[in-house]
C-alpha cells in the first residue's frame, strides 16, 4: 500500500486578507496550473434564485476593472493556455493551465476578477450570458434523451429546503427573473479572499507564488460575515422507497437506483466509493456480469454505478442500467434492484475487492498525472477539509476498505427502506 | 483597495521539449517509445492499419464490432476470466478507431505494463470470435448506435458527410457506421476483417519511464505470431466541391434547439498548407475566442457554443462548423455563421487574431502533452503520417512563424462559403419557412 497518494511537495501560506495559497512544485513540464476554489455553490442559493451561482460563474469571464469584456479568454488563449470554470452544489472553481512564463498574467487576471468584478458588470452582459446559460440548459438537459435524470433525482433524494434539493443549472423561470443587483451582491458576499483557495502546481516555486499572490491579491479586503449555506448534513429519513416513472421520447427503458450515502471525505464515503466500483465499474463488475453478460437484459455500454463527490451532505450513490431490445422497464428495475440488494447478502470476494482497488488506483494516478488535476485536488482538500495534504490520504483509505465494511454499508444505507429512489424512463408509444 | 492596473508581461520563456523518442525494430514489428522519467503510469498502444478506411462500402461499423468482440473471450480464457484478469491490473482495454488506424491500448502503473501487454496481445491476436458472441456483440452495437442516434447530432453529421463525400464511398458514410449498417453485418465479415488486418504486426507505442520498461520484451509479446507485411495505403482522394450552396433539413419534431452542421471538402493531412490552414480555422472557429463563438455566443446569445475547424486524414479532409442554437433563432444564426465564413475568406485574418491563434496552438503543445496517453497519441500521429521524431518541435516553430499573409491566403484558398452544405436538424415545421426566406440556398428535406 502506498504511504501517500500525493508524493509531491506541498507548501501553504495565508495572506493577511485570509486568502489561502497552496503551491506544489513540479519541474517536469514547462507549464503551471492555476486554480481557485471559491467556497460557494448552488447549495447557497435561496428559493427563487436557483441557477444563480452558475450564471454568476459565466459573468466572471466577461471583464473586470482592468480587463475588457472577452479579454480574459483572449489573454489566456493568446499565451497558449487552457481555461475553464465549473459550478456544482458545493463550490465554484476557476482554472487555467499556461506555459510557465505566463504565471503572473494568470494571477493578475484572477485577482482582477476577485477584487474588481462589480464595477464592470453591466445589464447587457447579464442579459447575454443569461441567454447563453439557457442555451446550455437546452443543450445538456432538455434536448437529449434522459438529459433531465439528474434534475429529477435530486428532489427525490433531498427534501425541499435541503441545499442539494435543486440542481445547479437552475430553473428557466428563476434565470429569467435574475436581476443585476442580485449578482452584484452575490459577488460582494461570496467572492472574498477569505472564502477562496488559490492553488498553483507546476514549474514554479512556493516563494515565487507567495510573493506574486501577495502582490496581486494582497490588497483585496476580506469580508467578515460570509453567510453559511443551510446545513444539510442531517437528512430526515422517510423510511420508505420513493420513485418516479417518466414516459418520454427515449430510445429504450432506463432505470436509476439512487441512495444517499455519506458525505465525500468521510470513511463511510470511502466505503461507498469502493462499493460503487465493485458494483458498476468495468466488465468485471457485478452489474455487468449479472445484467449485461449473465441475464443479458441490459445494454453493456450503458451500465454503471458511481458516487457523486459532494461533501456537505450525504452524497448520492447511483446505479443505472438501460434495457436491451425486448426487455421491459419492470424486468430491468427488478434485475438492477436485486444486484444492489445482494451487496448486503452476498459477500464481496477478495478478487472483486482487488479488482476494484486496482481500478481506483489507476483512476487516482490518472487524476494526478496532470498539473491541473493535482491543482484541483489540492484546492478541494484545502477548501473542504482545511488541509491540502489530506489529499494524500484518499488513495490509502480506499485501499484499506474491507469486504465487511461494504456489506455493512449495503445493509445499512442501500436498503429499499432507506429512502431508495427509483427513477424509470419508459419510451413513448409512437403513433403507427 | 488598489488592484494592480498594469497587465504583467511574460517571464523568461522555458525551452520547449518533446520527450525523447526511441524507435526500434523488434520481432517483425516496430516499437516507438517516449521516455517520461519518474512517471508512475505507463501506456502501451498497438497501432494497426485497420481504420474505418479499410472497411468495405456497405460494411460500416465492422471495426467497432470487432473491437468489442475482442473482449468476448480468447483462445486461453472466457470473457469473464479475461475481464477479471485485465481489471485486476487496474486497466481496461481501450479501443479507438479513426479513418487511418485502429488503436488498442492499456494504461497501468509501470510495473504492470508487461502483464497488461500480454493480455492486450492475447485479445488482439487470438480472440475466440465465437459466432454466437459475435452476433450478440453486433446486436448490442447496433442498439448502442440506435441510442446514440436518438441524440441530436449523429444524423446531421451523417447527412453532412454523405453530401460532401458521396454515400457511394466509404468516406461518405459515418466512421462508426449507423444502426442499419451494423445490424446487417454477419459473422464472416468480422472474422475475415480480423484475419486480414489484425494479424499484421503493426506498431507498438510505449510511453512511460523507459528505465523501468523492457521494450524488446514488450515488442516480442505484441508481435508474437503476427505476420504479413504492410499494405499500400492509397494516395489523397480528389473530392469535387459543390457548385452551389444548399440547406438540408433533418426533421426532429419538438426539438428546442436546432443542430447545425455546415461543411465542405478540404485538403488532406500532408498538404503543404496544413499549418496556415489550421490557423485560419482557429481564427474562424477553433477556440472560445474565435470569430464564430464571439459573434453567435458572446454578442447574440444564440448558443452555448459554436466551433469550426479543418480536420484531415491521410486521404481526405473537411472543413466543418457545428453548433446547437435555440429553435427561434435558427435562421439568423445560420446567416451569421455563413457570413463569418465569407468574411474570413474575403478579408483574411488580422494580426491580433492570428497572434492569439498561433500562441494558443503553440502553447497547447506544452500544456496538453503532459500525460502518457496524450504523448502516446502524439506518437501515433508520427507513425500514421510518417513524421520525424522532432515533428512537434518543428510544428511549434512553424506555428509561431506563420504570418498574416500566409494564413489569409490559406483562408482564401480553402474556405468555400458558396459550396457549403448547411445541414439543420430541428423542428422542420417551425423553421422551414424561415430557412427558405434566408435565401442561403435551396432547402431540401432529408428523406431517410
Amino acid at each position: 500500500m502506498p504511504d501517500s497518494g500525493y508524493p509531491w511537495p506541498i507548501e501553504t501560506t495565508r495572506l493577511d486578507n485570509g486568502l489561502r495559497v497552496v503551491v506544489s512544485e513540479d519541474r517536469t513540464a514547462p507549464a503551471v496550473a492555476v486554480n481557485l476554489w471559491y467556497d460557494v455553490g448552488s447549495r447557497h442559493e435561496p428559493e427563487g434564485q436557483t441557477g444563480f451561482a452558475h450564471l454568476f460563474e459565466h459573468l466572471m469571464f466577461e471583464g473586470s476593472v482592468n480587463v475588457a469584456k472577452t479579454e480574459h479568454m483572449k489573454l489566456i488563449q493568446g499565451s497558449g493556455g487552457s481555461l475553464n470554470a465549473t459550478t456544482n452544489p458545493d463550490r465554484t472553481n476557476y482554472f487555467e493551465t499556461v506555459p510557465a512564463e505566463h504565471l503572473e498574467l494568470a494571477l493578475w487576471l484572477e485577482a482582477d476578477r476577485m477584487g474588481g468584478l462589480v464595477p464592470a458588470l453591466t445589464q447587457e452582459t447579464l442579459d447575454n450570458q443569461r441567454e447563453v446559460v439557457k442555451n446550455e440548459r437546452r443543450q445538456r438537459y432538455e434536448n437529449v434523451p434522459y438529459g433531465d435524470a439528474w434534475l429529477r433525482l435530486l428532489p427525490l433524494l433531498y427534501p425541499p429546503g435541503h441545499p442539494y434539493h435543486h440542481a445547479t443549472i437552475g430553473s428557466m423561470a428563476d434565470l429569467n427573473a435574475a436581476g443585476l443587483p442580485t449578482f452584484q451582491a452575490f459577488h460582494q458576499t461570496y467572492y472574498a479572499p477569505n472564502n477562496a483557495v488559490l492553488t498553483v502546481v507546476g514549474d514554479t516555486t512556493a516563494a515565487e507564488v507567495f510573493a506574486l499572490a501577495d502582490k496581486y491579491f494582497g490588497s483585496i479586503p476580506p469580508r467578515a460575515d460570509i453567510p453559511a449555506a443551510p446545513d444539510g448534513r442531517t437528512v430526515p429519513t422517510a423510511g420508505r422507497p420513493a420513485g418516479e416513472t417518466v414516459t418520454a421520447d427515449v430510445p429504450a427503458p432506463r432505470v436509476y437506483v439512487a441512495h444517499r450515502s455519506e458525505p465525500f471525505g468521510t470513511p463511510g464515503y470511502d466505503v461507498a466509493t469502493v462499493l460503487a466500483t465493485v458494483l458498476g465499474s468495468g466488465r468485471g463488475s457485478r452489474l455487468y456480469q449479472r445484467l449485461a453478460d449473465g441475464e443479458r437484459i441490459a445494454q453493456p455500454d450503458l451500465i454503471g454505478a458511481y458516487g457523486v463527490d459532494l461533501a456537505h451532505a450525504p452524497a448520492p450513490l447511483i446505479a443505472t442500467a438501460t434495457a436491451r431490445d425486448g426487455v421491459t422497464a419492470e424486468r430491468l428495475r427488478d434485475g438492477l434492484a436485486e444486484v444492489v440488494d445482494e451487496l448486503a447478502t452476498v459477500s464481496v470476494t477478495a478478487a472483486e475487492l482487488d479488482r476494484a482497488k486496482a481500478l481506483l488506483s489507476t483512476t487516482w494516478w490518472r487524476q494526478m498525472s496532470t498539473v491541473e488535476g493535482r491543482a484541483d485536488t489540492l484546492g478541494r482538500y484545502a477548501t473542504q477539509f482545511g488541509d491540502p495534504a489530506k489529499a494524500g490520504e484518499r488513495l490509502p483509505a480506499w485501499l484499506a476498505v474491507t469486504a465487511e465494511q461494504i456489506a455493512e454499508q449495503a445493509a445499512e444505507l442501500l436498503r429499499p427502506e432507506h429512502d431508495r429512489v427509483t427513477l424509470i424512463y419508459v419510451p413513448e408509444e409512437k403513433a403507427a | 483597495m488598489t488592484l494592480i492596473t498594469e497587465r504583467p508581461g511574460p517571464g523568461a520563456a522555458r525551452p520547449y521539449r518533446f520527450p525523447q523518442v526511441v524507435r526500434r525494430a523488434v520481432a517483425g514489428g516496430q516499437v516507438v517509445a517516449a521516455h517520461l522519467p519518474g512517471q508512475n503510469l505507463a501506456v502501451a498502444l498497438l497501432l494497426l492499419d485497420a481504420g474505418a478506411g479499410r472497411e468495405p462500402v456497405g460494411k460500416e461499423g465492422l471495426g467497432a464490432v470487432l473491437a468489442k468482440a475482442l473482449e468476448e473471450g480468447t483462445a486461453q480464457r472466457d470473457a469473464t476470466a479475461y475481464a477479471l484478469a485485465i481489471e485486476a491490473l487496474g486497466t481496461e482495454l481501450v479501443t479507438g478507431l479513426d479513418w487511418d488506424s485502429f488503436q488498442v491500448s492499456v494504461q497501468v502503473p509501470v510495473d504492470r505494463l508487461g502483464a497488461a501487454v500480454e493480455l492486450l496481445a492475447e485479445a488482439v491476436r487470438t480472440p475466440k470470435l465465437d459466432p454466437a458472441d459475435v452476433l450478440r456483440v453486433r446486436d448490442d452495437e447496433a442498439t448502442a448506435l440506435r441510442m446514440d442516434w436518438a441524440n441530436p447530432g449523429p444524423r446531421a453529421d451523417a447527412v453532412l458527410r454523405g453530401d460532401i463525400f458521396g454515400t457511394d464511398n466509404r468516406w461518405g458514410r459515418p466512421m462508426y457506421g449507423d444502426p442499419d449498417s451494423v445490424a446487417a453485418l454477419d459473422v464472416d465479415d468480422v472474422t475475415v476483417f480480423h484475419s486480414e488486418w489484425f494479424i499484421r504486426p503493426g506498431t507498438l507505442i510505449v510511453v512511460g519511464d523507459l528505465d523501468r520498461v523492457d521494450l524488446d520484451a514488450l515488442g516480442a509479446t505484441a508481435f508474437a505470431g503476427a505476420g504479413g507485411g504492410p499494405v499500400e495505403k492509397g494516395g489523397p482522394i480528389e473530392v469535387p466541391r459543390h457548385d452551389r450552396r444548399r440547406i438540408i433539413l433533418v426533421d426532429r419534431p419538438g426539438s428546442v434547439q436546432s443542430t447545425l452542421r455546415l461543411g465542405h471538402p478540404s485538403p488532406h493531412r500532408a498538404h503543404p498548407d496544413h499549418v496556415p490552414t489550421t490557423l485560419a480555422g482557429t481564427v474562424l472557429g477553433g477556440a472560445f475566442t474565435s470569430r464564430l463563438n464571439h459573434l453567435l455566443r458572446e454578442v447574440h446569445g444564440y448558443t452555448y457554443g459554436i466551433r469550426g475547424d479543418f480536420a484531415s486524414s491521410r486521404r481526405f479532409g473537411r472543413f466543418a462548423i457545428s453548433s446547437g442554437v435555440q429553435t427561434a433563432v435558427t435562421a439568423p444564426a445560420l446567416v451569421e455563421a455563413v457570413g463569418e465564413v465569407s468574411r474570413t475568406r474575403a478579408e483574411g485574418v488580422t494580426e491580433d487574431e492570428l497572434a492569439v491563434a498561433r500562441f494558443w496552438r503553440a502553447g497547447q503543445l506544452s500544456v496538453e502533452l503532459q500525460t502518457p496517453r496524450a504523448i502516446a497519441s502524439a506518437l501515433a500521429t508520427l507513425v500514421v503520417h510518417d513524421l520525424p521524431d522532432d515533428y512537434h518541435a518543428r510544428l511549434r516553430e512553424a506555428l509561431l512563424a506563420a504570418d498574416v499573409d500566409q494564413v489569409s491566403a490559406a483562408a482564401a484558398a480553402h474556405l468555400h462559403p458558396e459550396s457549403l452544405t448547411l445541414v439543420v436538424e430541428g423542428d422542420a415545421a417551425v423553421i422551414r419557412d424561415e430557412l427558405v426566406a434566408t435565401g442561403l440556398g435551396e432547402v431540401v428535406d432529408h428523406t431517410p
